[in-house]
Protein backbone atom coordinates (compact mmCIF):
# COMPACT_ATOMS: atom_id res chain seq x y z
CA UNK A 1 0.00 0.00 0.00
CA UNK A 2 1.49 3.16 -0.65
CA UNK A 3 0.99 5.81 1.39
CA UNK A 4 2.89 8.86 -0.28
CA UNK A 5 -0.70 8.13 -2.62
CA UNK A 6 -3.05 8.00 0.07
CA UNK A 7 -1.26 11.54 1.42
CA UNK A 8 -1.12 13.21 -1.42
CA UNK A 9 -4.94 12.61 -2.32
CA UNK A 10 -5.91 12.81 1.58
CA UNK A 11 -5.07 17.20 0.84
CA UNK A 12 -7.76 17.45 -1.86
CA UNK A 13 -11.44 18.15 -0.87
CA UNK A 14 -14.77 19.28 -2.48
CA UNK A 15 -14.65 22.96 -1.77
CA UNK A 16 -17.78 24.43 -0.01
CA UNK A 17 -18.78 26.81 -2.75
CA UNK A 18 -18.74 23.39 -4.97
CA UNK A 19 -21.14 21.57 -2.54
CA UNK A 20 -23.38 24.84 -2.19
CA UNK A 21 -23.73 25.33 -5.88
CA UNK A 22 -24.09 21.89 -6.21
CA UNK A 23 -26.79 22.18 -3.57
CA UNK A 24 -28.24 25.08 -4.89
CA UNK A 25 -28.54 23.82 -8.44
CA UNK A 26 -30.33 21.16 -6.98
CA UNK A 27 -32.78 22.94 -4.74
CA UNK A 28 -33.31 25.11 -7.90
CA UNK A 29 -34.45 22.29 -9.63
CA UNK A 30 -37.10 20.73 -7.15
CA UNK A 31 -38.45 24.51 -6.94
CA UNK A 32 -38.81 24.49 -10.52
CA UNK A 33 -40.86 21.16 -10.24
CA UNK A 34 -42.96 22.53 -7.69
CA UNK A 35 -43.33 25.43 -9.63
CA UNK A 36 -44.34 24.10 -12.38
CA UNK A 37 -47.31 22.30 -10.35
CA UNK A 38 -48.44 25.20 -8.17
CA UNK A 39 -47.44 28.35 -10.23
CA UNK A 40 -50.88 29.44 -11.47
CA UNK A 41 -49.41 30.81 -14.97
CA UNK A 42 -47.60 27.76 -15.07
CA UNK A 43 -50.25 25.82 -14.44
CA UNK A 44 -51.85 27.26 -18.05
CA UNK A 45 -48.94 26.73 -20.17
CA UNK A 46 -49.22 22.47 -20.70
CA UNK A 47 -52.89 23.45 -20.85
CA UNK A 48 -52.53 25.47 -23.70
CA UNK A 49 -50.04 23.75 -25.29
CA UNK A 50 -52.00 20.69 -25.47
CA UNK A 51 -54.89 23.08 -27.10
CA UNK A 52 -52.05 24.06 -29.35
CA UNK A 53 -51.38 20.62 -30.09
CA UNK A 54 -55.33 19.60 -31.01
CA UNK A 55 -55.18 22.66 -33.15
CA UNK A 56 -52.85 21.81 -35.41
CA UNK A 57 -53.71 18.24 -35.06
CA UNK A 58 -51.69 14.98 -35.14
CA UNK A 59 -49.13 15.91 -37.36
CA UNK A 60 -47.69 18.50 -34.28
CA UNK A 61 -44.86 18.43 -32.34
CA UNK A 62 -46.45 16.39 -29.47
CA UNK A 63 -46.13 13.43 -32.41
CA UNK A 64 -42.05 13.94 -31.48
CA UNK A 65 -42.69 12.29 -27.71
CA UNK A 66 -44.57 9.43 -29.21
CA UNK A 67 -42.61 6.16 -29.70
CA UNK A 68 -42.83 4.32 -32.52
CA UNK A 69 -40.22 1.68 -31.95
CA UNK A 70 -38.21 0.51 -29.02
CA UNK A 71 -34.90 -1.32 -29.61
CA UNK A 72 -34.09 -3.85 -27.19
CA UNK A 73 -30.18 -4.59 -25.77
CA UNK A 74 -29.82 -7.40 -23.60
CA UNK A 75 -26.41 -8.43 -22.67
CA UNK A 76 -26.94 -8.78 -18.80
CA UNK A 77 -27.36 -4.91 -18.47
CA UNK A 78 -30.93 -5.27 -20.33
CA UNK A 79 -32.25 -1.67 -21.27
CA UNK A 80 -34.90 -0.82 -24.07
CA UNK A 81 -34.30 2.89 -26.34
CA UNK A 82 -38.06 4.39 -27.27
CA UNK A 83 -37.54 5.61 -30.94
CA UNK A 84 -40.32 7.95 -32.54
CA UNK A 85 -41.08 8.42 -35.77
CA UNK A 86 -38.35 11.16 -36.40
CA UNK A 87 -35.51 8.27 -35.27
CA UNK A 88 -34.72 9.90 -32.28
CA UNK A 89 -34.24 8.17 -29.00
CA UNK A 90 -37.28 9.76 -26.73
CA UNK A 91 -36.80 7.61 -23.55
CA UNK A 92 -34.62 4.68 -22.13
CA UNK A 93 -35.38 1.82 -19.67
CA UNK A 94 -33.86 -0.23 -17.80
CA UNK A 95 -34.69 -3.81 -16.97
CA UNK A 96 -32.48 -5.01 -14.84
CA UNK A 97 -30.65 -2.83 -11.67
CA UNK A 98 -27.43 -3.08 -13.96
CA UNK A 99 -29.47 -2.11 -17.68
CA UNK A 100 -31.10 0.94 -14.97
CA UNK A 101 -26.96 2.15 -14.17
CA UNK A 102 -25.77 1.88 -17.54
CA UNK A 103 -29.15 3.81 -18.93
CA UNK A 104 -28.54 6.45 -15.79
CA UNK A 105 -25.15 6.78 -16.62
CA UNK A 106 -25.66 7.43 -20.32
CA UNK A 107 -27.03 10.26 -22.03
CA UNK A 108 -28.66 8.52 -25.02
CA UNK A 109 -31.62 10.22 -25.13
CA UNK A 110 -32.64 12.99 -28.00
CA UNK A 111 -29.98 10.58 -30.02
CA UNK A 112 -30.24 9.39 -33.30
CA UNK A 113 -31.21 5.54 -32.37
CA UNK A 114 -27.80 4.95 -34.80
CA UNK A 115 -25.79 6.87 -32.28
CA UNK A 116 -27.30 5.83 -29.30
CA UNK A 117 -26.43 2.13 -29.95
CA UNK A 118 -22.76 2.65 -31.11
CA UNK A 119 -22.03 4.65 -27.66
CA UNK A 120 -23.59 1.20 -25.86
CA UNK A 121 -21.82 -0.83 -27.55
CA UNK A 122 -18.43 1.42 -27.05
CA UNK A 123 -19.70 1.26 -23.29
CA UNK A 124 -16.55 -0.11 -21.29
CA UNK A 125 -18.86 -2.73 -19.68
CA UNK A 126 -20.09 -3.49 -22.93
CA UNK A 127 -17.34 -3.84 -24.39
CA UNK A 128 -15.65 -5.63 -21.80
CA UNK A 129 -18.42 -8.30 -21.62
CA UNK A 130 -18.43 -8.77 -25.40
CA UNK A 131 -14.41 -9.62 -24.71
CA UNK A 132 -15.26 -12.49 -22.30
CA UNK A 133 -17.51 -13.99 -25.18
CA UNK A 134 -21.08 -12.83 -23.47
CA UNK A 135 -23.94 -13.00 -25.84
CA UNK A 136 -25.57 -9.41 -27.23
CA UNK A 137 -29.19 -9.68 -28.42
CA UNK A 138 -30.88 -6.97 -29.59
CA UNK A 139 -34.16 -6.82 -31.37
CA UNK A 140 -36.32 -4.04 -32.98
CA UNK A 141 -39.96 -3.83 -32.34
CA UNK A 142 -42.48 -1.16 -33.90
CA UNK A 143 -46.06 -1.13 -35.35
CA UNK A 144 -44.16 0.50 -38.53
CA UNK A 145 -42.58 -2.14 -40.78
CA UNK A 146 -41.02 0.00 -42.69
CA UNK A 147 -39.11 1.82 -39.84
CA UNK A 148 -38.47 -1.31 -38.37
CA UNK A 149 -36.56 -2.82 -41.50
CA UNK A 150 -34.46 0.22 -41.43
CA UNK A 151 -33.61 0.01 -38.05
CA UNK A 152 -32.95 -3.20 -38.41
CA UNK A 153 -30.74 -3.03 -40.93
CA UNK A 154 -28.76 0.10 -39.65
CA UNK A 155 -28.52 -2.05 -36.30
CA UNK A 156 -26.94 -4.89 -38.18
CA UNK A 157 -24.36 -2.57 -39.72
CA UNK A 158 -23.40 -1.19 -36.48
CA UNK A 159 -22.87 -4.84 -34.85
CA UNK A 160 -21.58 -6.21 -37.75
CA UNK A 161 -17.88 -6.68 -36.07
CA UNK A 162 -19.52 -8.16 -33.36
CA UNK A 163 -19.37 -12.15 -33.88
CA UNK A 164 -21.69 -12.63 -30.28
CA UNK A 165 -24.40 -10.01 -31.57
CA UNK A 166 -27.92 -11.19 -32.88
CA UNK A 167 -30.16 -9.17 -34.02
CA UNK A 168 -34.14 -9.61 -34.67
CA UNK A 169 -37.13 -8.11 -35.10
CA UNK A 170 -40.63 -8.13 -33.45
CA UNK A 171 -44.06 -6.74 -33.60
CA UNK A 172 -46.07 -5.29 -30.99
CA UNK A 173 -47.70 -7.70 -29.50
CA UNK A 174 -44.75 -9.68 -28.92
CA UNK A 175 -43.20 -6.55 -27.11
CA UNK A 176 -46.49 -6.00 -24.96
CA UNK A 177 -45.93 -9.72 -23.82
CA UNK A 178 -42.48 -9.53 -22.94
CA UNK A 179 -43.30 -6.60 -20.88
CA UNK A 180 -45.99 -8.30 -18.78
CA UNK A 181 -43.31 -11.10 -18.14
CA UNK A 182 -41.31 -7.77 -16.56
CA UNK A 183 -38.38 -8.75 -19.32
CA UNK A 184 -37.01 -6.93 -22.19
CA UNK A 185 -37.78 -8.65 -25.41
CA UNK A 186 -34.50 -9.83 -26.12
CA UNK A 187 -34.18 -11.61 -22.73
CA UNK A 188 -38.07 -12.66 -23.20
CA UNK A 189 -37.05 -14.42 -26.71
CA UNK A 190 -34.41 -16.37 -24.97
CA UNK A 191 -36.63 -17.13 -21.93
CA UNK A 192 -39.21 -18.85 -24.26
CA UNK A 193 -36.54 -20.58 -26.14
CA UNK A 194 -35.23 -21.56 -22.29
CA UNK A 195 -39.06 -22.18 -21.30
CA UNK A 196 -39.79 -24.78 -24.19
CA UNK A 197 -37.01 -27.43 -22.82
CA UNK A 198 -38.01 -26.53 -19.15
CA UNK A 199 -40.60 -25.79 -18.70
CA UNK A 200 -40.69 -25.35 -14.65
CA UNK A 201 -38.54 -22.12 -15.82
CA UNK A 202 -40.25 -18.34 -14.37
CA UNK A 203 -39.33 -15.25 -15.74
CA UNK A 204 -38.03 -13.71 -12.76
CA UNK A 205 -35.45 -16.75 -13.15
CA UNK A 206 -33.66 -15.38 -15.79
CA UNK A 207 -34.70 -11.53 -15.22
CA UNK A 208 -30.49 -11.36 -13.31
CA UNK A 209 -29.10 -14.19 -15.52
CA UNK A 210 -27.28 -12.89 -18.72
CA UNK A 211 -27.61 -13.95 -22.24
CA UNK A 212 -24.99 -16.05 -22.13
CA UNK A 213 -25.84 -17.98 -19.29
CA UNK A 214 -29.22 -18.13 -20.38
CA UNK A 215 -28.08 -19.49 -24.11
CA UNK A 216 -25.96 -21.84 -22.53
CA UNK A 217 -28.75 -23.28 -20.32
CA UNK A 218 -30.86 -23.86 -23.45
CA UNK A 219 -27.95 -25.54 -24.74
CA UNK A 220 -27.48 -27.79 -22.09
CA UNK A 221 -30.82 -28.66 -21.35
CA UNK A 222 -31.88 -29.67 -25.21
CA UNK A 223 -28.58 -30.10 -26.82
CA UNK A 224 -29.03 -28.54 -30.32
CA UNK A 225 -33.25 -29.17 -30.11
CA UNK A 226 -34.32 -25.54 -30.35
CA UNK A 227 -32.70 -24.45 -33.65
CA UNK A 228 -36.11 -26.40 -35.03
CA UNK A 229 -38.07 -25.52 -32.77
CA UNK A 230 -37.71 -21.88 -33.35
CA UNK A 231 -37.44 -21.52 -36.83
CA UNK A 232 -36.80 -18.42 -37.28
CA UNK A 233 -33.06 -17.63 -37.93
CA UNK A 234 -32.21 -17.35 -34.33
CA UNK A 235 -29.16 -19.73 -34.45
CA UNK A 236 -28.62 -19.10 -38.19
CA UNK A 237 -25.02 -18.65 -39.28
CA UNK A 238 -24.16 -15.88 -41.73
CA UNK A 239 -26.38 -12.77 -42.79
CA UNK A 240 -29.50 -14.52 -44.32
CA UNK A 241 -33.01 -13.40 -42.90
CA UNK A 242 -35.34 -15.94 -41.95
CA UNK A 243 -39.16 -15.83 -41.30
CA UNK A 244 -41.12 -17.50 -39.59
CA UNK A 245 -43.89 -17.81 -36.51
CA UNK A 246 -44.60 -14.34 -36.31
CA UNK A 247 -41.24 -13.03 -35.75
CA UNK A 248 -38.51 -11.89 -38.33
CA UNK A 249 -35.54 -13.12 -36.76
CA UNK A 250 -32.21 -12.93 -38.24
CA UNK A 251 -28.99 -14.59 -36.98
CA UNK A 252 -25.52 -13.24 -37.13
CA UNK A 253 -22.07 -15.34 -37.07
CA UNK A 254 -22.86 -17.04 -34.16
CA UNK A 255 -21.00 -19.74 -32.25
CA UNK A 256 -22.37 -22.91 -33.62
CA UNK A 257 -24.19 -25.07 -30.96
CA UNK B 1 -37.23 12.06 -6.30
CA UNK B 2 -34.82 11.45 -2.99
CA UNK B 3 -35.31 13.93 0.16
CA UNK B 4 -33.03 16.96 0.03
CA UNK B 5 -31.86 15.42 3.68
CA UNK B 6 -30.78 12.40 1.94
CA UNK B 7 -29.25 14.44 -1.15
CA UNK B 8 -27.18 17.23 1.38
CA UNK B 9 -26.49 14.21 3.14
CA UNK B 10 -24.98 12.16 0.43
CA UNK B 11 -23.17 15.62 -1.06
CA UNK B 12 -21.50 16.14 2.28
CA UNK B 13 -20.00 12.61 2.17
CA UNK B 14 -18.93 11.63 -1.03
CA UNK B 15 -18.19 15.28 -2.24
CA UNK B 16 -14.67 14.51 -1.65
CA UNK B 17 -14.88 11.19 -3.65
CA UNK B 18 -16.39 12.85 -6.47
CA UNK B 19 -14.14 15.67 -6.64
CA UNK B 20 -10.58 13.74 -6.10
CA UNK B 21 -11.91 11.85 -9.31
CA UNK B 22 -12.74 14.86 -11.33
CA UNK B 23 -9.49 15.86 -10.13
CA UNK B 24 -8.04 12.98 -12.21
CA UNK B 25 -9.79 13.42 -15.58
CA UNK B 26 -11.11 17.03 -15.49
CA UNK B 27 -8.88 20.02 -17.04
CA UNK B 28 -11.05 22.62 -15.08
CA UNK B 29 -13.34 23.95 -12.19
CA UNK B 30 -16.38 24.69 -14.82
CA UNK B 31 -16.28 20.95 -15.79
CA UNK B 32 -16.08 20.00 -12.25
CA UNK B 33 -18.87 22.45 -11.17
CA UNK B 34 -21.17 20.44 -14.31
CA UNK B 35 -20.25 17.05 -13.06
CA UNK B 36 -20.91 17.80 -9.51
CA UNK B 37 -24.36 18.71 -10.52
CA UNK B 38 -25.01 15.85 -13.49
CA UNK B 39 -24.07 13.17 -10.43
CA UNK B 40 -25.63 14.24 -7.61
CA UNK B 41 -28.71 14.99 -9.74
CA UNK B 42 -28.91 11.40 -10.87
CA UNK B 43 -28.38 10.32 -7.36
CA UNK B 44 -31.36 12.39 -6.33
CA UNK B 45 -33.85 10.87 -9.24
CA UNK B 46 -32.55 7.37 -9.22
CA UNK B 47 -35.18 5.07 -7.39
CA UNK B 48 -31.86 2.70 -6.72
CA UNK B 49 -32.63 1.91 -3.13
CA UNK B 50 -29.36 0.84 -1.80
CA UNK B 51 -28.15 -1.96 0.39
CA UNK B 52 -25.84 0.10 2.50
CA UNK B 53 -23.09 3.14 2.22
CA UNK B 54 -20.64 0.67 0.53
CA UNK B 55 -23.07 -0.30 -2.31
CA UNK B 56 -23.96 3.54 -2.43
CA UNK B 57 -20.39 4.87 -2.74
CA UNK B 58 -19.70 2.45 -5.47
CA UNK B 59 -22.61 3.25 -7.76
CA UNK B 60 -21.38 7.15 -6.82
CA UNK B 61 -17.56 6.36 -8.38
CA UNK B 62 -19.29 4.70 -11.00
CA UNK B 63 -21.74 7.27 -12.42
CA UNK B 64 -19.00 9.83 -11.66
CA UNK B 65 -16.35 8.13 -13.76
CA UNK B 66 -18.61 7.42 -16.60
CA UNK B 67 -19.71 11.29 -16.46
CA UNK B 68 -16.51 12.39 -16.68
CA UNK B 69 -15.81 10.27 -19.44
CA UNK B 70 -18.88 11.43 -21.39
CA UNK B 71 -17.87 14.86 -20.65
CA UNK B 72 -14.82 14.82 -22.45
CA UNK B 73 -15.98 12.64 -25.33
CA UNK B 74 -18.24 15.61 -26.17
CA UNK B 75 -16.79 17.14 -29.44
CA UNK B 76 -16.06 20.40 -27.47
CA UNK B 77 -14.13 19.06 -25.00
CA UNK B 78 -11.99 16.03 -26.55
CA UNK B 79 -8.83 17.52 -25.72
CA UNK B 80 -5.55 16.03 -23.50
CA UNK B 81 -5.89 16.61 -19.66
CA UNK B 82 -2.69 18.95 -18.91
CA UNK B 83 -0.96 18.66 -15.72
CA UNK B 84 -1.42 22.12 -14.91
CA UNK B 85 -5.32 20.88 -14.14
CA UNK B 86 -4.48 20.55 -10.57
CA UNK B 87 -6.37 22.59 -8.21
CA UNK B 88 -5.34 25.04 -6.08
CA UNK B 89 -5.61 23.13 -3.10
CA UNK B 90 -2.89 20.98 -4.52
CA UNK B 91 -0.51 23.45 -5.83
CA UNK B 92 0.38 24.88 -2.42
CA UNK B 93 1.27 20.95 -1.07
CA UNK B 94 4.22 19.88 -0.59
CA UNK B 95 6.67 19.06 -3.39
CA UNK B 96 6.59 15.33 -2.79
CA UNK B 97 2.58 15.31 -2.71
CA UNK B 98 3.06 17.50 -5.99
CA UNK B 99 4.85 15.34 -7.69
CA UNK B 100 3.19 11.99 -6.28
CA UNK B 101 -0.72 13.83 -7.86
CA UNK B 102 1.57 14.55 -10.73
CA UNK B 103 2.96 11.36 -11.90
CA UNK B 104 -0.54 9.54 -11.24
CA UNK B 105 -2.13 12.26 -13.16
CA UNK B 106 0.09 11.67 -16.06
CA UNK B 107 -0.43 8.06 -16.44
CA UNK B 108 -2.34 7.26 -19.26
CA UNK B 109 -6.15 7.31 -19.46
CA UNK B 110 -6.55 3.58 -18.42
CA UNK B 111 -4.29 3.13 -15.17
CA UNK B 112 -5.96 6.23 -13.50
CA UNK B 113 -9.06 5.21 -11.91
CA UNK B 114 -7.31 1.66 -10.90
CA UNK B 115 -4.47 3.23 -9.22
CA UNK B 116 -6.80 5.61 -7.24
CA UNK B 117 -9.44 3.62 -6.45
CA UNK B 118 -6.89 0.93 -5.37
CA UNK B 119 -4.45 2.85 -3.39
CA UNK B 120 -6.83 5.41 -2.55
CA UNK B 121 -10.25 4.04 -2.10
CA UNK B 122 -8.35 0.27 -1.00
CA UNK B 123 -10.55 -1.40 -3.29
CA UNK B 124 -9.74 -5.17 -4.03
CA UNK B 125 -8.54 -5.74 -8.00
CA UNK B 126 -12.38 -7.88 -7.81
CA UNK B 127 -14.06 -4.87 -6.25
CA UNK B 128 -12.86 -2.44 -8.59
CA UNK B 129 -13.50 -4.98 -11.52
CA UNK B 130 -17.31 -4.61 -10.39
CA UNK B 131 -17.16 -1.06 -9.92
CA UNK B 132 -15.72 -0.51 -13.49
CA UNK B 133 -17.46 -3.54 -15.43
CA UNK B 134 -14.18 -4.98 -16.34
CA UNK B 135 -12.71 -8.09 -16.31
CA UNK B 136 -10.45 -9.18 -12.49
CA UNK B 137 -7.30 -10.01 -14.74
CA UNK B 138 -7.37 -6.48 -16.60
CA UNK B 139 -7.48 -5.21 -13.54
CA UNK B 140 -4.67 -6.97 -12.08
CA UNK B 141 -2.91 -6.22 -15.24
CA UNK B 142 -3.72 -2.45 -15.27
CA UNK B 143 -2.10 -2.10 -11.13
CA UNK B 144 0.74 -3.96 -11.86
CA UNK B 145 1.81 -1.65 -14.97
CA UNK B 146 0.73 1.26 -13.16
CA UNK B 147 2.96 0.19 -10.41
CA UNK B 148 5.54 0.14 -12.89
CA UNK B 149 5.02 3.47 -14.43
CA UNK B 150 4.79 4.94 -11.25
CA UNK B 151 8.15 3.29 -9.54
CA UNK B 152 10.08 4.69 -13.00
CA UNK B 153 8.37 8.18 -12.36
CA UNK B 154 8.50 8.50 -8.48
CA UNK B 155 11.91 5.92 -8.03
CA UNK B 156 11.62 3.71 -4.64
CA UNK B 157 10.03 0.59 -4.31
CA UNK B 158 7.03 1.40 -2.01
CA UNK B 159 4.24 0.83 -4.56
CA UNK B 160 3.13 -2.50 -3.18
Amino acid sequence: MNNRIKKAFDVIHAEEELKEKTKAFLFQKAQGKSERKTGKLHRLVPALICLLFVLIGSGGCGLYFIPTAAVSIDINPSLELEVNRFDQVVAVKGYNDDGYTLASSMHLTFQNYNEAVKQILENEQIAALLSQNEVLTITVTGSNEEQRGKILSDIELCTAGQENAYCYSATPSELAAAHEAGLSYGKYRAFLELQAADPNVTPEDVQGMTMREIRDLIAGLSSGRQETNTGNGTHGTGNGGGRGNGMNGMGRGRHGQ
Amino acid sequence: MRSEQEVNRAIEQYSDTVRRICMIHLKNYADTEDIFQTVFLKYALSPISFKNEEHEKAWLIRVTINACKDLLKSAFRRRAVPLDSLTEQAALLPQDDRDVLEAVLSLPKKYKDVVYLHYYEEYTAPQISQILGKNVNTIYTLLTRSKQILKEKLGGDGYE
